[in-house]
């Protein structure tokens, strides 16, 4: 990215920009790292239809641990834009980043492991035939797109279309709600005769799901979080519901007000997170509050950077005894009862 | 320091202030129960509102064709229209119109905050007293107002209660109706020693040249007719074709504002008259002997030709989108400029001109679009936000 660009572009979304443009994903790290999620299912790396398993949840502990780093700072005297800076700097000298990360962090964890791995468990089960690109998956580049970059974009989508047609890709199930909605609705308005077909797993589990009996192994007061992108520009608002009401065992107990398309954000839309790091868990402590006060013991929502916000919000207000599940756990852990 | 490090300063002290959050929290909590019961008693204000978004976009597309009708319309009324391109005309209007060493009552109105108006009148030795509760709050505060209809919406009763104290000198409890009690003590006389009243107008109709005024207080009725003068700002953006068109908005405006029906709708064309004496029309019978409308463009005709900013102009001002934004809710009005929020960062890059400061609202939003799920004309605020960034980006 030229430097005239960067100018009144807050540095975390430059450098999420810049890694995406140069690695193709938002934290510049390996693609093996981003795949070994998948090693031991003999998943095919060539199939019509493929499983997109999107930045946000293949590289969540490195997301996790960039967040609370830069939390931290941003709490600090410091702030959250030098670090940011100097971290768009280091990269240019190659430095491992997200290793530092997680040293500083102490942090190697493997939570981006159980949705992806819960939602290949769940579609296999539910025989729905598909392949995982692994290393290959290229970045759908939506931050790019949120952070005003729409000619990169264009160009990412362009070169991205190109890449799976040449390998013969016909058909996406796609998880992370930002991919979904960038693959479905944005890539058509910069890809001249894009005909991929987008489907969203909770589509494609809710199409597959009547005929089964799934139960959850204890009786537990469920409330879902609606991600933004998920409800407000997918509207896919029933489709997550009517999963977690098939599940016996389940009782379903929403927020009064706050709810489908009326549903408060986790406090990190669009890249707003690394703009504003402080004020963004201040935002999720507050819907986590929301959440929490209709008694649910867990919190179901489908989106990593939901995932990842809800999580931070609940340790803040110490709210012991809820937990944060994607929809793809629920259902894996349903399916196994 | 930079624009944005000074404004996330700004924010971050907000999103660490209780009492925002406090105040706040109750706000959003009654404006949800009102309009939720607003909606239900008058079902039919989702379809007005679609039609409200017609006539909207269609105005804002020839507001320079109203701004004439409108102009010819006061003039035949025998009020006075002025035509201000530029905010600074409109000040100087307003200025030459005032003079010096009068004392002034004045609506609220958000127009009149985008330019400095009160400020620039105190310049010239004018007194100047905000008459509706919540500005004269902010006034008495020396703060800006942070929500477009409730302007002290981050004050809560506690603090209010201690800024009447030290105004009257004697303790006052946080009682509500002791402090509304109090204000109005304070302004009634002010009222009818004014030389001057000033307001702006929730909607006009260029055909009879009408400015719709919405109110609960009254304050507004007083501010327009018991001074000898009423002198009206106006945003060319408030302009639409019909008095029927007019009322849409109006009724649209005030349901979304969250009231089933507001206490006082004034429709106001021209100075008080009268011809009760053999007929001979003569001005001035118990309203304004003088009344006088300022249209100021102000950069709107410039933000209407762009094809989704625009939709910034489509606003009402009702307000609602603001208890909708997650970070309004911590924040209040210091996520806004003149205006607040996505609609805010909008109208800083093209009508303040300011990209700095547009850059660091449009980076604010989380692009949610809960705010346009209530917004009654559909605004797309993420839309916006994002072609704004866009705009930032390629360094327009």
């Amino acid at each position: 990215m030229n430097r005239k660009k960067k100018g009144l572009i807050p540095p975390g979304l430059v450098y999420l920009a810049d890694n995406i443009i140069s690695k193709q994903n938002i934290l510049g790290a390996s693609k093996k790292q981003g795949a070994k999620w998948a090693k031991d299912l003999d998943l095919p790396q060539r199939a019509e239809t493929i499983f997109f398993a999107g930045c946000g949840y293949q590289y969540t502990s490195d997301l996790e641990a960039l967040m609370s780093l830069i939390r931290r700072m941003d709490k600090s005297a410091i702030g959250a834009e030098l670090p940011m800076r100097i971290a768009g700097f280091q990269k240019k000298l190659s430095t491992d980043l997200t290793g530092i990360y997680r040293k500083v962090t102490s942090k190697g964890g493997d939570s981006e492991i159980q949705p992806l791995r819960a939602a290949v468990k769940v579609l296999s089960n539910l025989g729905v035939k598909f392949g995982y690109l692994a290393d290959d998956e290229p970045c759908c580049g939506a931050p790019l797109y949120y952070t005003g970059l729409q000619r990169e974009f264009a160009q990412n989508a362009q070169e991205m279309y190109k890449k799976l047609k040449s390998i013969g890709v016909k058909r996406i199930i796609s998880i992370v709600p930002y991919c979904t909605h960038a693959l479905r609705n944005l890539f058509p308005l910069c890809v001249d005769g894009y005909d991929l077909e987008v489907k969203h797993f909770s589509e494609v589990v809710l199409e597959n799901i009547s005929s089964r009996e799934l139960r959850f192994p204890k009786e537990v007061k469920v409330t879902y979080h609606d991600p933004c992108q998920l409800a407000r520009y997918l509207e896919l608002i029933e489709e997550p519901r009517k999963i977690l009401k098939a599940i016996k065992g389940i009782e379903l107990v929403e927020t009064e007000w706050t709810k489908g398309e009326w549903a408060t954000c986790c406090g990190g839309g669009g890249g707003f997170e690394v703009v504003f790091p402080e004020l963004s868990q201040i935002l999720a402590t507050n819907r986590v509050k929301e959440l929490v006060e209709t008694g649910a013991q867990i919190i179901v929502t489908h989106c990593p950077g939901c995932i990842m916000q809800l999580k931070d919000g609940l340790k803040e207000l110490k709210a012991d005894g809820v937990e944060v599940l994607d929809l793809a756990q629920i259902v894996a852990i349903a399916m196994e009862a | 320091m930079s624009v944005f490090a000074d404004y996330k300063k700004e924010l971050m002290e907000a999103a660490h202030n209780d009492r925002i959050r406090l105040a706040l929290s109750r706000a959003i909590k009654s404006y949800r129960a009102n309009i939720d019961n607003a909606l239900k008693k008058f079902p039919h204000t989702v379809k007005m509102a679609e039609e409200v978004k017609e006539i909207k976009e269609k105005a804002i597309g020839q507001m320079e064709k109203l701004t004439q009708q409108a102009c010819e319309a006061i003039e035949e009324n025998k009020g006075k229209a002025h035509i201000a391109k530029t905010a600074d005309d409109a000040v100087g209007i307003i200025t030459s119109l005032v003079g010096r060493g009068k004392l002034i009552v004045k609506g609220k109105s958000m127009t009149s905050e985008e330019i400095d108006l009160r400020e620039h009148l105190e310049e010239q030795g004018n007194e100047v007293y905000e008459t509706d509760l919540g500005e004269f709050i902010i006034q008495k505060l020396g703060s800006r107002p942070m929500h477009i209809s409730s302007p002290a919406i981050h004050v809560p009763r506690e603090d209010v209660a201690k800024l009447f104290s030290k105004i009257i000198g004697e303790e006052l409890s946080p009682d509500i109706e002791a402090m509304v009690a109090a204000a109005r003590e304070l302004l009634r006389e002010k009222f009818f020693q004014a030389d001057i009243g000033l307001s702006g107008a929730n909607v006009v109709a260029a055909d009879t040249g009408t400015l719709f005024l919405i109110e609960n207080e009254g304050n507004i009725r007083l501010t327009t007719s018991a001074p000898p003068v009423h002198i009206a700002l106006v945003g060319m953006d408030k302009l639409v074709p019909t008095l029927g068109d007019a009322y849409k908005v109006a009724e649209v405006t005030w349901r979304y504002a969250n009231y089933t029906v507001p206490s006082y709708v004034s429709l106001v064309s021209g100075p008080s008259k009268t011809g009760d004496i053999e007929k001979v029309i003569t001005y001035g019978a118990h309203g304004p002997k003088e009344f006088h409308v300022i249209l100021m463009d102000a950069g709107r005709t410039e933000l209407a030709k762009h094809p989704i900013l625009r939709q910034a102009l489509y606003c009402l001002r009702c307000g609602g989108c603001l208890y909708e934004c997650p970070v309004f809710a911590v924040t209040a009005g210091h996520f806004g400029d003149k205006y607040f929020t996505g609609i805010g960062a909008a109208w800083a890059a093209k009508i303040s001109r300011d990209m700095e400061k547009a850059a660091s609202l449009a980076y604010t939003c989380l692009t949610c679009g809960r705010c346009k799920v209530r917004c009654p004309v559909k605004i797309d605020v993420p839309e916006m936000i994002i072609e704004l960034r866009k705009l930032i980006a390629e360094g327009d």
